[in-house]
């Protein structure tokens, strides 16, 4: 035994040489103009040493470490700790996102600029999350391609203020149903795939989509994108400094307050709030519902729903629309708030990012999305300083997450109704 | 009589890339064959591959005045020995702990994992495209050339691209069909738990399936490497996803299929930009792959799933 | 590593400053953004090098009105939704100059809010025409436009005389818009232009494009794009044995190009802006670059030291830190920096800013031809 786990653990630590020596100690650079072999530091070196070392040891007393590791496991309350009661856990949820959405509420008014533009962008994260969570996480579709939808509302927001003057507010509505009309479309003959091959056509169509944008120039100005699309107004009060559509009038002005260019910010923060709440409400509603159930019951078996009389596509595409709704919706406010959009926004890691938001957060969890959206958000811009290993360690992390938890932050349990064991056979009618 | 020599040259240009997909294309199907996970990570195992023989090539190029042939070879083999060692390392890390989990999970993982290997790369050997030295020049002329008519040329590059992807397509055939291991490869493909039950080691099995797949993607990398002419952190995963494709489009979980898969991309690839606009390549590719499920959903060869209650 | 180490150590330092800036109310912020990481990191690296040094010796010699100049540094990864979050975070840090950003794609999101918060930005890099012509006070550059080297190019290509001129773009915003400058400056000059296409940057095999050119017979490319795919279409075009002259514009002009396209890249066109290091009167700059150890030869070194010296010039001249006194300083005077004499006209844009045709040679060096 301890023989084959000393050779278990020097073939360990021998691939673990192969795999970072040539690569991380020996750099290829162009020097001039022809590329040179060039050793790397000696810290590198040293580095690879004791990679393989640990490698090693950790193999050599593997059973060792892993059974200490599960005492330590074992002293820790989270691990066998029973699951809440269903009423309080419930009640958890419910009290949290109340606490999550009154928090934010304040947020503008307690942070700097930069704070509150970072929360914006983790509100559209949030409702992406949400939306794409009715696809992957409630219906059990799994899309690659999410952005498509999300590209839509963002142009056509874009290209309705371009050609048109639309606003925000008449814009939102319309982005939101194209997309969905989007998803009804695609969803019609894609949802009859299963599986995998769902995921690669979505993907596909998520990069057609893209490619589109770029090369129909005529009409959405292809890589140049479109600028100059304007801020939301609050009753026809404009944010800016000057006012840019006529008959406008500016809130500075009206309030007769000096200008503040933080106001802005705020106000579109404040917009992003209310339309994902919205957007979670809606969705928490949707769940509720015999279509919800429907979603849930399609995702569990397939076979014993349609047998109960559900219909398959219509279920799959209502998931798909709605799902694309959102993604609409999420788009038009990014269009909004970046001012300016390049199909360069909409490409797949952008599909990935919030595909793993649903996962990281517990598939169909909404409390559990929006903490991944907030965590996934945040912390690439608290690593700005390293922003080298931001992306590696975002990878790495994503790997470690599903790894050692993967049903997510906080995996999503359903409300169901406990039998009474005395008198079994009698449904409680609560 | 020219037009015909240059769709004789698309051709071969559509072939050329197609078989390098079919390569990549192996390493998908084979996995999915086998645990149904889509390896998002194996686009970067080609890279790293490419990058590996590269710096072979261009340590061996400054230390001796070298056999072309001999440097190659040797330059594959470390290729291969990295690679696999990497396909290895990742179905240990990121795969293994993961696999019967639900079907996203080990997909997530994936995704983080193609992340991490990319970034990895960039941070190393940082993000600048490198040259690849051309170790293959010349070609034969196909005809055509005379009194400005267009030549078409078939580059011994290109030759050997097609040799070397038979040679290998060949061996993994006759591995596949002859060996005690390729037997259990299709057992375990067939029914993991029960080819478990009859006595295979499964694990080793996966393990097995992942080597073969780094293995031969390491060959396509240092090939397109080479015929391409640049290398960069970020080229595996545009691959990848092109060699997935193929692999959907020829039938997933079937070997045949994957060949048959990149050769058809490769060459409506080469098409689209020869007869219609570069720009439009991509769409047609992701257009012909939903059009082909869309009326064969389990791809060209792939074989119809029952739906078993 | 051990760049990326100095990196993280900049970085460390440059918060660092930043925080101390905070009790130092006298210093002026100059924000300088661009990518420090990604794919463009190596543009991002001439654009801080340059800033630094201009910052460093004004402060050497005694900094602006009696007043230090303080960097500010942020990585903006030329991704237009992070250039946001870092022209965000200019504002919030008080700083009301910022040199900036790179790309096109980012400095244009970032301007809308440069403008509407006052601060003075000038980008010595983007060359989208659109940057400039929306009417924007504070919006200025030290570089020309595509629009300005398009027509360069086109009328030297028209005065080769070529019979039949493909034009080839990347279907990126700085690519195709030189591409469609070249194009339509081509076509007022009665040439004859056969093919106009796009190709996919990031792409790598270009065999079936490079059989199209040579079924069309073309004798003259025009590339608009970057380096790493002309150097692939060059050297997959000299396999496929297609005999044309090759042109790019200034992305294409760096030596990375040598290491992809080896022998094919001799003989190359290419517009550069002149080579500013190579002026007699800048040679105590460059001296002072090479004892950093840095190249001060790529496009983007000088005229990111030149964005600062104007920041600072202006200051003096409007003698007063608001941004828009500044600006319109700027806009009346004539300064001296290290690109030559500047003017601004009332977009923003330079009055004038010259592109020289280069012929490029593989030991990556160049020869003007004009």
């Amino acid at each position: 035994m301890i023989a084959q786990n000393f050779r278990h653990a020097l073939f360990c630590a021998f691939i673990t040489l192969v795999i970072s020596y040539p690569i991380l100690g020996l750099n290829l650079e162009a020097q001039g103009i022809s590329i040179k072999l060039t050793g790397a530091e000696t810290q590198t070196y040293v580095g690879i040493a004791l990679a393989v070392l640990i490698v090693f040891l950790f193999q050599l007393f593997r059973p060792a470490i892993l059974g200490g590791l599960g005492r330590v496991k074992a002293l820790n309350p989270l691990v066998d700790r029973q699951p809440m009661p269903q009423e309080k856990r419930i009640r958890f949820e419910r009290v949290a996102l109340v606490l999550i959405v009154l928090g934010a509420m304040f947020w503008p008014f307690i942070a700097s600029r930069g704070a509150v533009d970072l929360a914006t962008l983790v509100l559209i994260y949030i409702i992406l999350g949400l939306g794409l969570n009715v696809v992957v996480g409630l219906a059990g579709l799994l899309d690659l391609g999410y952005v498509a939808f999300y590209a839509v509302g963002a142009y056509t927001f874009g290209l309705l203020s371009q050609y048109y003057g639309f606003s925000f507010w008449m814009s939102l509505p319309i982005g939101a149903v194209l997309a969905a009309a989007f998803g009804f479309v695609l969803g019609f003959p894609v949802l009859r795939l299963r599986g995998d091959y769902l995921a690669i056509v979505t993907l596909g169509f998520g990069e057609i989509i893209r490619i589109l944008l770029n090369n129909l120039t005529d009409l959405t100005n292809g890589p140049d994108g479109i600028g100059g699309i304007p801020d939301p107004t609050l009753f026809g009060m404009e944010f800016g400094r000057r006012v840019k559509v006529e008959g406008n009038t500016s809130f500075h002005e009206v309030f007769n307050i000096p200008y503040d260019s933080t106001h802005k910010v705020i106000f579109l923060y404040l917009i992003t709030l209310i339309l994902a709440v919205f957007t979670l409400f809606i969705i928490r509603r949707l769940i509720r519902m015999p279509v919800g159930r429907s979603w849930e019951a399609l995702r569990e078996d397939e076979i014993a729903a349609r047998s109960l009389g559900l219909s398959r596509t219509a279920v799959k595409l209502s998931a798909f629309t709605i799902g694309a709704f959102f993604a609409g919706f999420a788009g038009t406010i990014f269009a909004s708030k970046q001012g300016f959009i390049s199909p360069e926004s909409f490409v797949f890691l952008e599909s990935a990012i919030v595909l793993a938001i649903v996962v990281l957060g517990g598939m169909g969890s909404q409390l559990g999305v929006i903490l991944a959206a907030i965590a996934v958000t945040i912390l690439p811009e608290l690593a700005r300083e390293f922003s080298e290993y931001r992306m590696l360690v975002f990878g790495a992390a994503m790997v470690l997450m599903m790894v050692w938890r993967p049903q997510g932050l906080l995996p999503m349990t359903r409300v169901h109704i406990n039998l009474k064991k005395q008198e079994a056979g009698v449904t409680d009618h609560a | 009589m020219h037009d015909v020599m240059y769709f004789l040259q698309q051709l071969i240009n559509g072939l050329t890339v197609g078989s390098a997909y079919a390569l990549i294309a192996i390493g998908y199907t084979m996995v999915y064959g086998i645990i149904g996970m889509i390896n998002f990570a194996h686009g970067e195992i080609y890279m790293i591959g490419a990058y590996v023989s590269l710096i072979v090539i261009t340590g061996l190029a400054v230390t001796s005045p070298a056999w072309i042939p001999l440097v190659l070879l040797v330059a594959l083999i470390c290729a291969i020995i990295v690679s696999s060692s990497m396909g290895w390392a990742v179905e240990r890390i990121a795969y293994r702990p993961v696999r019967g989990q639900h079907r996203l999970i080990p997909l997530i993982s994936a995704i983080g994992m193609s992340i991490f290997l990319q970034n990895y790369v960039h941070l190393a050997q940082g993000s600048r495209n490198i040259g690849f030295p051309l170790l293959i020049e010349g070609g034969i002329s196909l005809g055509g050339g005379e009194d400005g008519t267009f030549q078409a040329n078939l580059s011994y590059m290109q030759l050997t691209i097609f040799i070397v992807t038979l040679i290998c397509m060949t061996g993994l055939s006759l591995f596949i069909s002859r060996s005690k291991t390729g037997r259990a490869c299709r057992a375990v493909s067939q029914d993991l738990k029960m080819s478990s039950l009859l006595g295979i080691d499964t694990n080793r099995i996966i393990t097995a399936t992942f080597v073969i797949g780094a293995s031969l993607a390491a060959v396509a990398g240092l090939l397109l490497g080479m015929y391409y002419g640049s290398i960069d952190p970020l080229f595996g995963f545009i691959a990848g996803l092109k060699a997935f494709t193929a692999a959907v489009l020829g039938g997933i979980g079937s070997i045949p299929g994957a060949m048959l898969g990149g050769l058809v991309l490769g060459v409506a690839e080469s098409f689209t930009s020869g007869y219609l606009s570069s720009e439009y390549k991509d769409v047609v590719s992701f257009g012909l792959l939903i059009l082909i499920l869309l009326f064969r959903p389990t791809g060209l060869l792939g074989k119809p799933e029952v739906e078993k209650i | 590593m051990k760049t990326k180490l100095n990196k993280l150590v900049v970085g460390v330092g440059a918060s660092l400053a930043v925080m101390a800036a905070g009790t130092a109310n006298a210093d002026i912020k100059i924000g300088i953004a661009g990518p420090m990481t990604g794919p463009v990191a190596q543009y991002g690296d001439m654009q801080f090098s340059g800033a630094r040094m201009a910052i460093e010796q004004i402060n050497a010699n005694g900094g602006v009105m009696g007043e230090k100049l303080v960097a500010v540094e942020q990585d903006d990864v030329c991704d237009p939704k992070q250039a946001v979050t870092v022209a965000n975070n200019m504002v919030n840090d008080g700083v009301r100059f910022v040199v900036g950003h790179l790309c096109s794609s980012s400095t244009q999101p970032a301007s809308d809010i440069y403008e509407d918060e006052g601060v003075l930005m000038i980008t010595p890099a983007s060359t989208s025409p659109a940057i400039t012509d929306r009417g924007y006070e504070l919006v200025f550059r030290t570089i020309g436009l595509d629009s300005m080297q398009g027509p360069v190019a086109g009328n030297y290509i028209a005065s080769l005389k070529p019979q039949r001129v493909a034009v080839i773009h990347d279907k990126q915003q700085y690519g195709e818009g030189i591409a469609s400058a070249v194009k339509s400056t081509l076509e007022d000059d009665g040439i004859n232009v056969v093919m106009y296409e796009g190709i996919t940057a990031g792409q790598k095999d270009f065999s079936s494009l490079v059989t199209k050119l040579k079924q069309a017979n073309v004798d003259f490319v025009y590339y608009g794009g970057y380096h790493p795919e002309l150097g692939l279409i060059l050297r997959q075009a000299q396999q496929a044995g297609l005999d044309a002259q090759f042109m790019g514009p200034e992305g294409v002009g760096n030596k990375d190009i040598n290491t992809i396209a080896g022998d094919a890249a001799e003989g190359l066109l290419v517009t550069l802006p002149p080579s500013f290091d190579q002026k007699a009167e800048n040679q105590k700059l460059v001296k002072a670059f090479q004892d950093k150890g840095e190249d001060p030869s790529g496009p983007f070194v000088l005229t990111s030291y030149a964005a600062v010296q104007l920041i600072a010039d202006g200051i003096e001249k409007a003698d007063s830190k608001d941004p828009y006194e500044v600006a319109a300083a700027l806009r009346e005077g004539t300064f001296d920096t290290p690109i030559g004499e500047v003017q601004y006209d009332q977009s923003g844009d330079l009055k004038s800013f010259d592109f020289v045709v280069y012929k490029w040679h593989s030991d990556g060096s160049k020869t003007p031809v004009k």
